[in-house]
């Protein structure tokens, strides 16, 4: 893991960001920097109207920053233009929005191979890729019917399969859970952890939900569009796994007299 | 809210290169917008349904309109092909005849392939008791020919070589045959009053004078436009030995290339001759149905405008809403011409299915009333007639209204949609 942790999949560097409305600049985001190793669940919390979702839309391209860098696998995001930045959120970044929005005339499967048909490939290319990913979020008999005939939770699995459909380099996650309920929201993020680790997926995750601290490997607080704190998770079930394995190891290797 | 700056940098990249932009399939975008339509299908219905009666309107109304124009145009050039000119000296200022030097001089026109004549004298037939003034029209076989004379009794080819008439039933009866037929076979005289302007003044005409002269009738002459026409039909030949005749007053003039007639009419009329063609009726014909044409068109663009609205007004509601899902399109990585494709497309894809229902539709209820008034009018024995026609370049002018119509209406709504930004359906409500 720690070979892995040494590549940087994500450099955030000075981001400002500020609106006009009426007339005033409100700034909102003061100058983050960040750094995100390939393989990270990182968390980003903190209270309503902070700027996460704002930092959230500069790193995935749709949001330009008052000032700043976002350097995403040597590519510095926002020297670019803006038909590249859409080809290169298509390539490498997956997006599971809070609302799962669907192109309401298309299939489930037809939604998830989406990315595929903007990438220029054929509806029978993208669903042949799809066809896996929807078993693999465990949706495989919605296949057919319509995204928003599904649940809340169902829809977001969906989502999942969506944004993984193209093997992003990582996945962005607005709060995904934030319209789900305790139980829907909880398998939800068992998935995405799953997903995380067994395909070394790195993802950015906004939450509010305190009971889901524990699925990330890292947690980046932010208050009034500053980071208050930005520390490793040595209670994420992920360390758990680690320790447990750990002192597995060491007492097959040292039994006890 | 406003971003309060530009982009720091918006540059090309490589180097200016032009960077390698992904669109989407022709063939997704198509697949989209046709769901599209499936899904909404009582919109796509009423709006479809809007441009295929406007459609349908037009082309019922402009298959018959050129339907009728057609038959009538075919009815008139029947027994009058298009590619003859009728000569006469019916020029009062003008006294000019058609004899062998003017005969001569239209020959050499361009395109000239035949000059018929026909030359009419006056006079009395005479059967025993009955007699009656009647008209006896020396033809050439080539102008009996053009004309499109129905004969009876008597074959076309054996009559033009004979030196015998035939009658029209009405002179037969006057002759005090019962029937016309009775007629044929028959010797009749002629005591004719001739105009000296056509006879052949190198003979010695003191003689003949009005002396008359006996004719066998050989068969009858059916004349088409008039049931109780008084006159008789012989050989120029016939004539001009019994009368001393060497011009005709009338003549049939058959050309070769039916786009020099007006030169070759403007030719003739020179030599002091009228000229008349059946092009002329044509001309007025075709002018009184591009009158109608025009109120035709003036209703179409009415009809066509309305469902216009309809289909602009349904295109706009379903961009409203499909702004997320434009939104979450532009979020995934689809470019501005995507979303424009998309929309420009559905809305060519409801204007083309509407106008290809419309076409064949309209075409089809114009074919079914016309089957059906020929089947009523052929049980009341009035011949059946086709007065249903679809003119090529009507349905090239309507393929491309559909297209112009789709891209026109779809224009508005396509831009808008384009220029929607991902963000717009990633913020939250």
């Amino acid at each position: 893991m720690s070979e892995i942790q040494t590549e940087t999949a994500i450099k955030v560097r000075g981001i400002k960001k500020s609106f006009v409305v009426g007339g005033r600049e409100i700034p909102i985001l003061h100058g983050i920097d960040f750094e995100i190793k390939k393989g990270e669940f990182v968390l980003l919390v903190g209270p309503s109207g902070c700027g996460k979702s704002t930092l959230l839309h500069i790193i995935y391209g749709l949001e330009a920053p008052t000032e700043g860098s976002v350097d995403i696998g040597g590519e510095d995001e926002w020297s670019h233009t803006k038909n590249w930045r859409a080809n290169f959120r298509n390539d490498n970044i997956g997006f599971i929005p809070q609302q799962p929005f669907w192109i309401k005339s298309l299939t489930v499967i037809e939604n998830i191979a989406i990315p595929a048909v903007i990438a220029g490939k054929t509806f029978h290319e993208g669903i042949g890729i799809a066809a896996k990913l929807i078993e693999l979020v465990g949706m495989g008999e919605w296949s057919n019917h319509r995204p928003y005939d599904l649940s809340g939770g169902q829809q977001q699995r969906v989502a999942l399969a969506r944004s993984l459909l193209l093997d992003p380099k990582f996945v962005i996650a607005d709060e995904p859970t934030g319209n789900l309920d305790q139980k829907a929201g909880e398998q939800l993020m068992e998935l995405l952890q799953n997903i995380s680790e067994q395909f070394q997926i790195t993802i950015l995750m906004v939450t509010h939900n305190t009971d889901q601290y524990k699925f990330g490997t890292r947690i980046i607080q932010m208050v009034d569009g500053k980071i208050t704190s930005d520390i490793p998770n040595k209670h994420s079930l992920r360390a758990l796994k680690e320790e447990i394995s750990l002192v597995k190891k060491k007492s097959i290797s040292k039994p006890i007299k | 809210m406003k971003d309060s700056k530009i982009p720091p940098k918006n540059k090309k990249h490589f180097f200016g290169k032009r960077e390698k932009v992904k669109h989407m399939r022709m063939s997704s975008v198509l697949l989209i917008g046709y769901r599209n339509i499936a899904i909404n299908k009582t919109r796509s219905f009423l709006t479809i349904g809007g441009v295929s009666i406007g459609i349908g309107i037009i082309t019922f109304l402009i298959s018959i309109g050129f339907g009728v124009q057609a038959m009538v145009i075919r009815e008139v050039t029947k027994n009058n092909p298009t590619e003859i000119i009728d000569v006469s000296n019916e020029n009062l200022e003008n006294f000019v005849v058609l004899n062998k030097e003017t005969i001569d001089k239209i020959q050499k026109f361009p395109d000239v392939r035949s000059v018929e004549i026909n030359s009419n004298i006056g006079g009395k037939f005479i059967n025993g008791a009955a007699q009656t003034d009647a008209i006896l029209y020396g033809v050439t076989p080539g102008y009996l020919k053009l004309s499109n004379i129905s004969i009876e009794n008597i074959s076309f080819e054996n009559f033009s070589t004979s030196d015998g008439i035939i009658v029209t039933p009405k002179l037969a009866t006057l002759l005090g045959f019962e029937k016309a037929q009775d007629a044929v076979g028959k010797e009749v005289e002629y005591n004719a009053v001739v105009a000296k302007e056509i006879l052949d003044t190198t003979i010695d005409n003191s003689e003949d004078g009005q002396a008359g002269k006996k004719f066998k009738i050989l068969g009858i002459v059916n004349d088409q436009s008039k049931s109780d026409a008084v006159y008789a039909y012989t050989m120029f030949e016939t004539l001009k030995n019994n009368y001393h005749i060497n011009a005709g007053q009338r003549g049939k003039i058959l050309i070769g290339n039916i786009e020099k007639i007006d030169f070759v009419r403007s030719q003739i009329e020179q030599l002091g001759f009228v000229t008349e063609s059946v092009i002329d009726t044509v001309t007025d014909i075709n002018s009184f149905f591009s009158i109608v044409r025009i109120v035709l068109i003036v209703f179409g663009t009415i009809i066509m405008s309305i469902s216009a609205m309809g289909m602009m007004n349904t295109l706009s509601v379903s961009l409203l809403q499909r702004t997320k899902e434009v939104g979450i399109l532009k979020a995934l990585g689809a470019k501005r011409t995507d979303i424009f494709k998309m929309f420009i497309f559905e809305a060519i894809l409801i204007s083309f299915s509407g106008g290809a229902i419309g076409l064949l539709g309209g075409y089809g209820v114009a074919k079914g009333l016309n089957t059906l008034i020929n089947f009523i009018s052929k049980r009341y024995g009035i011949p059946a007639a086709d007065f249903v026609m679809v003119p090529n370049v009507f349905i090239v002018a309507i393929v491309t209204f559909i297209v112009v119509l789709g891209i026109s209406t779809g224009l508005f709504p396509a831009r808008r949609a384009s220029k929607i930004h991902a963000l717009e359906a990633l913020r939250y409500e």
